[in-house]
C-alpha cells in the first residue's frame, strides 16, 4: 500500500465488512442470487478458482471471469469443536464439488452433525469470522439445499 | 535422489519429547551431541556441513544449535524450514552432501519447542495469508475431513480409528523419550474430548517439544570412526506436494503415493520388504490412510490391515515401534529427524524395553510437511535405512 496511516488515529468503526478478497465472490447489489467467481484462461481455457495469475497450466496471463454453479455436492464435512485462536466454536467446514470440476473448501451455515457426505448445497453470503476490530467478517458459505 | 556413492548413518541422538522448559536450541544441541558421541567423533571440527530442521523458533536457529558445541566457522550451517517435513528434510539434505561428494560426514538436525514460544494451546492453522486459513481451516479439521469420508466410503467407525492410538501407546509403554504411553482403552479415547469430528483429542497429536540428530557420513568414514553397526541409507526422497483446486480422492495422498514410489524405485526395497515404518500419525486417521498409500495393503484393506495385527510386533510391519507422533507429541520441526534416529536404534537393537523382536533388518520413515489451500501437504520426506553389518 503507497499511502501510510497515521499510527494511533481512530478509524471510525464499519458496521459492515466484507471479505477481504473482491476476485472471490459477488453479492448482486440488485438482489439477485450470489455466486463465486471462477477464472477462465484465456490461452488454454481451464477454470480456476481461487483466481492464480499466471495460469499454472500455460502460463497464460489473461482471464475472463465466469459465475460458477451455485450449486454443489459436500465432498466431505467436519464439525469443528477446537479452532483457530479467537474464532467461536463449534464451526462446520469442510468440501464441496462443482460442476466445472472445481473443489471448493468453505463453511457450512448449518449447525454441527447435519451436514454429510453427498449432501446438496448452495453458495450464500455469510459471517465467517470476526474481523481483528471485532467486527463480523463475510463471505461465501454453503448451506443445505431443502433446508 | 540418486546417489552417486554409498551413504550410511553412524550415529544418531535423540532427547525426550514431552513440554518442556528446555529451549529449542539446548535440546537441538543435546541430540546432536549425542549423534555427534555415538558416531565416536571427539573434535569438534570433524563435521563438515551442518542442516537444522525448525518451524517456529525464529532465525539462525542453527546457528544457535552449534554456537557452543565450537562448531560454527568451519563447516556451513544451513536452516531448513518445511513445516512438519523439516527435520526429515534437514537429514535429507546432509545426505545429498554425502552422496554427492560434496563432504564425507554431515549432519542433519530437527528441533522444535513449541511451549516456550506459543502462547495459546489453540489447533495449528496454515498461514493467514492463506484463502482456507481465512475461511476457519486447521490441520485437526482438515484430517477430520478425511476420516469423515473414509468413513463414508468404508463402514469405518471412530472405534476403529481409535485402534490406532491404542496401538501406538502400547508399542511406547516402555520407551523413555515416549510422553504419552502404556494402556488406554478403546472407550477413553473414543469419549475423551471432541476436537475435530471425529477425531477426539487422544486421536490427535499432542503439542510437544524435542529433538532428533543424524550423522551421515561415507564407508571410508565409518572405517575411521570404528562404527560397529553402521547403518545405510538406501533410499532418500522429498518431493513438494502438487497444486490442485479439482475434486480428489482425499482417502489417498497424491504427494505421499509419489514419494514412496520414488523411494522403492530407488532403494529398490519394495514395500513387502520393511520391517519397521515410522509414519506420520499426527492424527489416527493419517497412520490408517499410509498403510494404503504406502503399499503396505492393497487399497481399501488398511482397516483390515490393522485389524488382523499386521501393523504391530508379530505382523507383516511394525508401525510406529516408537510409538509415533501419537505417543511423542510433533514438535513439528523435529519429528522428522527423531522418527530416523529412532529407526536406527531399533536396527541395532539397542531399545530395551520397546525393541522389535526379532531385530529388524530394514526400516522406513515418513513425514509430511504442512497444509496449503489446493495441496494435500506442501512436502514429504521419506527413507530407507537397512542394518549393514
Ligand atoms: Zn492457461
Amino acid at each position: 500500500m503507497a499511502e501510510t496511516k497515521k499510527k494511533g488515529k481512530k478509524k471510525e468503526k464499519e458496521p459492515d465488512i466484507v471479505f477481504f478478497h473482491p476476485d472471490l465472490f459477488e453479492v448482486p447489489e440488485d438482489g439477485s442470487a450470489p455466486f463465486l467467481k471462477g477464472y477462465r484462461c484465456k490461452k488454454c481455457n481451464q477454470i480456476d478458482f481461487p483466481k492464480i495469475s499466471p495460469c499454472p497450466n500455460c502460463w497464460g496471463e489473461e482471464f475472463e471471469m465466469v459465475a460458477l454453479s451455485r450449486e454443489g455436492t459436500v465432498y466431505s464435512a467436519t464439525d469443528i469443536y477446537i479452532g483457530q485462536a479467537g474464532m467461536e466454536t463449534p464451526y462446520v467446514f469442510g468440501y464441496v464439488d462443482l460442476p466445472e470440476d472445481l473443489r471448493i473448501f468453505a463453511q457450512f451455515e448449518a449447525d454441527v452433525e447435519t451436514i454429510n457426505c453427498g449432501d446438496k448445497v448452495e453458495v450464500v453470503e455469510g459471517i465467517i469470522r470476526m474481523n481483528n476490530d471485532g467486527l463480523p467478517l463475510k463471505s461465501y458459505k454453503f448451506k443445505k439445499i431443502n433446508e | 535422489m540418486k546417489f552417486q556413492r554409498d551413504v550410511y548413518i553412524a550415529g544418531v541422538g535423540e532427547t525426550d519429547f514431552k513440554r518442556q522448559k528446555t529451549d529449542f536450541d539446548a535440546l537441538g544441541r543435546q541430540a546432536a551431541f549425542q549423534a555427534i558421541k555415538s558416531s565416536n567423533i571427539d573434535k569438534p571440527d570433524i563435521i563438515q556441513s551442518a542442516y537444522v530442521g525448525n518451524a517456529t523458533n525464529g532465525l539462525v536457529t542453527g546457528q544457535t544449535v552449534f554456537t557452543s558445541l565450537g562448531m560454527c566457522g568451519h563447516m556451513p550451517i544451513i536452516n531448513v524450514e518445511s513445516a512438519c517435513s523439516a527435520g526429515g528434510m534437514s537429514v535429507y539434505c546432509a545426505i545429498k552432501d554425502v552422496a554427492t561428494g560434496l563432504t564425507d560426514i554431515s549432519i542433519g538436525v530437527g528441533t522444535e519447542n513449541h511451549s516456550m514460544h506459543r502462547a495459546s494451546g489453540s489447533a495449528f492453522s496454515p498461514a493467514m495469508t492463506d484463502i482456507e486459513t481465512m475461511h476457519g481451516a486447521v490441520m485437526t479439521g482438515k484430517y477430520a475431513l478425511r476420516a469423515r469420508r473414509y468413513m463414508y466410503e468404508t463402514g469405518a467407525t471412530i472405534e476403529d480409528l481409535a485402534l490406532i492410538t491404542v496401538k501406538n501407546r502400547k508399542h511406547a509403554a516402555n520407551n523413555p523419550h515416549a510422553w504419552f504411553k502404556g494402556d488406554i482403552s478403546v472407550e477413553e479415547v473414543v469419549n475423551s474430548r471432541m476436537v475435530a469430528y471425529p477425531l477426539t483429542l487422544q486421536q490427535c497429536c499432542g503439542i510437544s517439544d524435542g529433538a532428533g540428530a543424524v550423522v551421515v557420513c561415507t564407508k571410508e568414514m565409518i572405517k575411521k570412526l570404528g562404527i560397529e553397526k553402521p547403518v545405510k541409507v538406501n533410499g532418500s526422497v522429498v518431493r513438494s506436494g502438487p497444486y490442485h483446486n479439482r475434486p480428489r480422492d482425499i482417502t489417498a495422498d497424491d504427494i505421499t503415493e509419489a514419494t514412496a514410489e520414488q523411494l522403492y524405485e530407488e532403494s529398490g526395497i519394495g514395500p513387502e520388504d520393511v520391517d519397521i515404518l515410522e509414519v506420520h500419525d499426527a492424527f489416527t486417521i493419517a497412520e490408517l490412510l499410509y498403510y494404503e498409500c504406502l503399499g503396505l495393503c492393497k487399497k481399501g484393506d488398511g482397516l483390515k490391515f490393522l485389524r488382523d495385527g499386521q501393523a504391530t510386533y508379530g505382523g507383516q510391519c511394525v508401525v510406529s515401534p516408537r510409538g509415533g507422533m501419537l505417543s511423542y507429541g510433533h514438535p513439528i520441526g523435529a519429528s522428522g529427524a527423531a522418527m530416523i534416529a529412532s529407526q536406527v536404534k531399533q536396527l541395532r537393537g539397542e531399545c530395551n524395553g520397546y525393541q522389535v523382536d526379532p531385530i529388524p533388518k530394514i526400516a522406513m520413515t515418513h513425514v509430511t510437511g504442512g497444509g496449503l489451500s489446493g495441496t494435500e501437504h506442501a512436502a514429504c520426506t521419506m527413507h530407507m535405512l537397512s542394518a549393514a553389518w
